[in-house]
């Protein structure tokens, strides 16, 4: 298996390097690796946001293995490409369950691929953490499924109280990604929106895979909002706000935390300036995780990290830390979750799972505003004028 | 009122766009009687060539261009050169199929050299606007519509009245008379085959400079809308093809406008199967013009199948039947297990395609109706699982013989293409239904295997039922194979006129075998509904109607040990080569090349 080897070597190495330079004290982590299964998109349609979540894992490695790694031994992982295709994706779960190495499994990317592999992670007692799984039945698959994906029913209200309370929009126009997400997030998002007192004048759902859309805004226009909420990832949004400004619409754009990314700015352009948006951190954050995610990551990549990159980061240290602290097998880990306390994390603050749900809540939300191409704080001002 | 006239200016825009990948199509397909699928990768590396001498040569837009054309058609002789002239002389399905590998090289290619992230495409030059109606269209429309049009005035005036343009058109009309006159036709193919390319790749540099965004991924998306555009336009006809874009971006629109955004593609879709239906020539086609593709019997050639004596096939549904006892491993199993599933769709498409004729690009709406039908009967009405599947999979032979069955009277490419928009317009509506199908958020919680109410939780039970399905499903397709109705269905594909005068009812023999191939599906979908427990519309896309051709063609036409055997090595390929992470998609697309370039007729012949 060329690939193991090639981690192995990858993590082995790094570690290395990191003791070269670790405060004394910390011991890199040697001897035989425990691996953490991964099933994700390498290629196909999806690539991009697997790229992202091996950047995250690798930077957390560095970091756990450069530190004694999983009491003395490294821990590394097999990322098997599965295209976020379910047929593949079923298979890579016996593999990876058939496999005695593996002690737990993260991902799949898209809720068709992760949630028709649940079945067999659940039979065989492995479990499957879906840190981009919102679906609000992917933990339902039963007692091994466990997300510390953000709930959206946690996240839309606070966009919902940006936009309105805060920005002061009365009349809404939402458009969202026609997925399992963007459906369930509008939801919430609406409901959240008329609690508040704004009014929803216009819902248009569009596919993943569209480019244009001069004529939905034709009809957002004709429902004459004060405000238009993106609930969309960072590549449509940019799409999306460079026709809003083609199309001569002057309206304030509010969009969901997941279009925080550098790639938002690269490709919106000046279009973006100006969009409101939030996160789970913000570089200048006070919190030392963050200052050291985000400055660990600039040193190690050269660029600034996005939300997926933070959500990969995360899901690594929170399993080092389970197994640190349950042990570093499969009953054990899966035990560890329901126990583990206030751990750590870039996007939560500290990660405590609710036993009942198996999810995570209390994600933590900063406001922001794009101003002269960078993400900076919101300073309070509405967007209403 | 204002509105509407917003309406219009951005169905023409975005008919635009569509118009400069609908050109090279139809270059394409009037000469060489291809739809080249590969045309959304030449596309896609356009934009990476422009992306590439903007930021790294600082070139100015108009050297910008000349360099995409040369990359382009640099690009389009290799496609022509190693793709398809080898091809030559096979039916016209094996060049299909190396399109289908070249597209995904190329994708993968491009995605291991720059990586999957979108990128910006700035075009500063471009950015001036102007007031139209109470939105603006910019200098960049302008030069979209201008290359559309000096490309296809170009054209015109390239085939009116230059000799290669008459060599061209000869060889369009009839190759073989054509060669015979003295016409070089492999020059006029590889003129054809760059100049169409050079116009993809610029169509991939201004599409991107549009929306200052491109990524490896959007190729499937451009062939699909370039071939809906020039369909309606009437295929192989190039200002049909510019007309048949804007009448496509106009009811995108409009559709876009009366319904909402989800149901954008819907119409696209609905107005080409009409299209189809009611003038098969495509909306601009002259009456004049001789009947499309008289090209019975060169669609699918005949050659001498492998036989393979049923004592050893009867050998290898045992020894396939002992695979969990001699080697209980999951993965394992579980890989045959999809390769099970995939060859009841192949069943059911090799019947379908290769002895009736009819090729289906939609095959994986099947798949959704059967899985739909089965998950929704279990959950909300309680039926019995494994009569949920049995009624799965008839209601599919019913519903899918009904939508198809107006589009029997195309043949050849035109029934091809209408099958892959119905099979667009099945996945849109399981999308936009959301009372009975829930919508994007799919059916969760979908009862797993029964039968007779004894659970199925076993791998190994898993492995056996799916394996008994596809023996018995293919056992009686020999049986159908071999009788005087087998003998019927491949008279139709055959010889279609001929057929009809022994007084062959043609349609009723199209849907008997459409309706019996789609049992087939049905099932498998149902099946498959119940092993993952969770579906949504994404779960049967597009990309799995693609890879149900592959199997067909891979296998060989109408051969049922082929399908079998097809489906066993895509499933199994992908997995095998799983040590090369990244680069396994590449692999595959090479090895599916190597097969076709050596056994076009499918590994296991044409039956």
């Amino acid at each position: 298996m060329p690939v193991l080897h090639r981690r192995l070597l990858l993590g082995v190495s790094a570690a290395a390097v990191l003791a070269a330079i670790a405060p004394a004290g910390a011991e890199p982590a040697k001897g035989e690796p425990i691996y953490l299964g991964v099933s994700g998109p390498l290629t196909g349609p999806n690539a991009q946001y697997g790229a992202q979540w091996k950047m995250g894992f690798d930077l957390a490695l560095d970091e756990i293995n450069g530190s004694g790694g999983i009491k003395g031994r490294p821990l590394a992982y097999v990322f098997e490409d599965t295209q976020s295709d379910p047929r593949q994706s079923v298979a890579v779960a016996q593999k990876f369950v058939a496999d005695p190495k593996i002690v737990a499994e993260l991902g799949d990317f898209a809720s068709p691929a992760s949630m028709a592999a649940s079945p067999i992670y659940q039979k065989a007692k492995l479990v499957q953490f879906g840190f981009t799984n919102s679906h609000p039945d992917f933990t339902k698959g039963g007692d091994y499924m466990w997300s510390n994906s953000v709930s959206q029913a946690d996240e839309q209200p606070l966009s919902a109280a940006y936009a309105v309370k805060r920005l002061g929009l009365k009349r809404i126009a939402v458009l969202h990604l026609n997925t399992d997400w963007g459906r369930t997030s509008k939801e919430i998002f609406n409901k959240a929106a008329k609690e508040y007192g704004a009014e929803v004048v216009a819902t248009e759902g569009y596919l993943p895979d569209e480019k244009d859309f001069r004529s939905t805004l034709v009809r957002v226009r004709d429902a004459k909002p004060d405000g238009v909420m993106l609930i969309s990832y960072y590549s449509d949004a940019a799409l999306i706000a460079r026709q809003i400004r083609q199309s001569g619409l002057k309206l304030p754009i509010v969009a969901a935390s997941s279009v925080y990314s550098p790639k938002l700015i690269e490709l919106g352009g000046d279009a973006v300036e100006g969009i409101f948006t939030a996160s789970r951190y913000f570089p200048d954050d006070p919190r030392p995780q963050v200052r050291d995610f985000v400055a660990r990551f600039k040193a190690k990549y050269g660029k600034e990290p996005d939300a997926f990159n933070a959500y990969a980061y995360d899901t690594m240290i929170l399993m080092a830390q389970v197994m640190r602290e349950f042990g570093a097998d499969r009953k054990s880990i899966h035990d560890g979750l329901a126990k583990v306390k206030d751990v750590p994390s870039v996007i939560f603050g500290k990660t405590t799972f609710d036993i009942q749900t198996r999810r995570v809540t209390g994600a933590k939300n900063v406001e922001l505003v794009v101003k002269d191409g960078r993400f900076t704080l919101w300073d309070g001002g509405t967007a209403v004028r | 009122m204002a509105s509407w006239i917003d309406y219009t200016v951005n169905g023409i825009i975005i008919g635009n766009i569509y118009a400069l990948l609908a050109v090279g199509l139809a270059l394409i397909f009037g000469v060489s009687r291809l739809i080249n699928f590969a045309h959304g990768s030449v596309y896609v590396v356009g934009a990476y060539a422009g992306f590439l001498a903007v930021t790294h040569m600082g070139t100015p837009l108009p050297v910008t261009l000349v360099i995409v054309v040369v990359v382009g058609a640099l690009l389009g002789l290799l496609i022509e050169r190693f793709g398809l002239r080898p091809l030559q002389g096979y039916a016209h399905i094996a060049p299909l199929l190396a399109t289908i590998g070249i597209s995904f090289v190329l994708d993968q290619l491009v995605q291991l050299f720059f990586s999957p992230d979108p990128r910006a495409l700035p075009s500063s030059l471009l950015e001036t606007r102007f007031q139209v109606g109470s939105g603006t269209i910019g200098a960049l429309d302008l030069v979209i519509a201008g290359v559309g049009l000096i490309s296809a005035g170009l054209l015109y005036w390239f085939l009116r009245f230059t000799r290669l343009g008459w060599a061209v058109r000869a060889t369009a009309q009839d190759r073989d008379a054509a060669q015979q006159m003295g016409v070089d036709v492999d020059a006029v193919h590889r003129t054809v085959f760059a100049i169409a390319s050079g116009l993809g790749a610029v169509s991939g540099l201004l599409v991107g400079m549009y929306y200052n965004y491109f990524d490896p991924a959007m190729s499937f998306q451009a062939t699909l809308k370039g071939v809906v555009a020039q369909v309606v336009g009437g295929v192989g006809n190039v200002p049909g093809a510019i007309a048949g874009s804007l009448l496509l971006g106009l009811v995108e629109s409009y559709g876009i406008a009366l319904f909402g955004t989800s149901y954008r593609n819907l119409f696209a879709f609905i107005l080409l199967v009409v299209v189809l239906v009611l003038r098969p020539n495509g909306l601009f086609a002259s009456r004049r013009q001789t009947p499309p593709e008289p090209m019975t019997g060169t669609f699918i050639a005949p050659s001498r199948p492998i036989n393979v004596p049923p004592k050893a096939l009867l050998g290898a549904a045992v020894a396939a039947a002992l695979v969990p006892l001699v080697f209980p491993h999951p993965y394992v199993m579980q890989t045959l297990i999809n390769a099970w599933l995939y060859a009841l769709l192949g069943l059911s498409l090799t019947l379908i395609a290769g002895t009736v004729g009819l090729v289906s690009l939609g095959h994986a709406a099947l798949l959704a109706i059967g899985g739909y039908t089965s998950a929704l009967l279990a959950l909300t009405f309680g039926v019995p699982v494994g009569l949920a599947i049995l009624s799965a999979g008839l209601f599919t032979a019913l519903l899918g013989t009904m939508l198809v069955f107006p589009s029997f009277r195309l043949r050849g490419h035109y029934l091809s293409i209408a099958t892959l928009a119905i099979g667009e317009i099945v996945s849109l509506v399981i999308l936009n239904w959301e009372s009975v199908t829930r919508g994007p958020i799919g059916v969760s919680g979908i009862p797993s295997l029964s039968l007779f109410g004894l659970e199925l939780d076993t791998d190994r039970s898993i492995y056996w039922f799916t394996l008994a399905v596809m023996v018995v499903l293919a056992a009686l397709q020999f049986r159908l194979l071999g009788s005087h109705l087998g003998r019927v269905l491949r008279a139709v594909r055959d010889d279609d006129v001929a057929a009809r005068s022994y007084g062959i009812g043609l349609d009723r023999y199209k849907a008997l075998a459409f309706s019996v191939g789609s049992f087939a599906a049905g099932v498998s979908g149902a099946i498959t509904a119940h092993i993952y427990s969770y579906i949504n519309h994404e779960t049967f896309n597009a990309q799995l109607s693609i890879l149900a051709l592959t199997i067909v063609i891979l296998g060989g036409m109408g051969n049922v040990t082929g399908a079998i055997v097809g489906s066993v090595l895509l499933v199994g390929l992908p997995e095998v080569f799983r040590v090369a992470a990244e680069y396994r998609v590449l692999i595959y697309g090479l090895v599916l090349l190597l097969l076709v370039r050596f056994r076009p007729q499918g590994i296991m012949g044409t039956v």
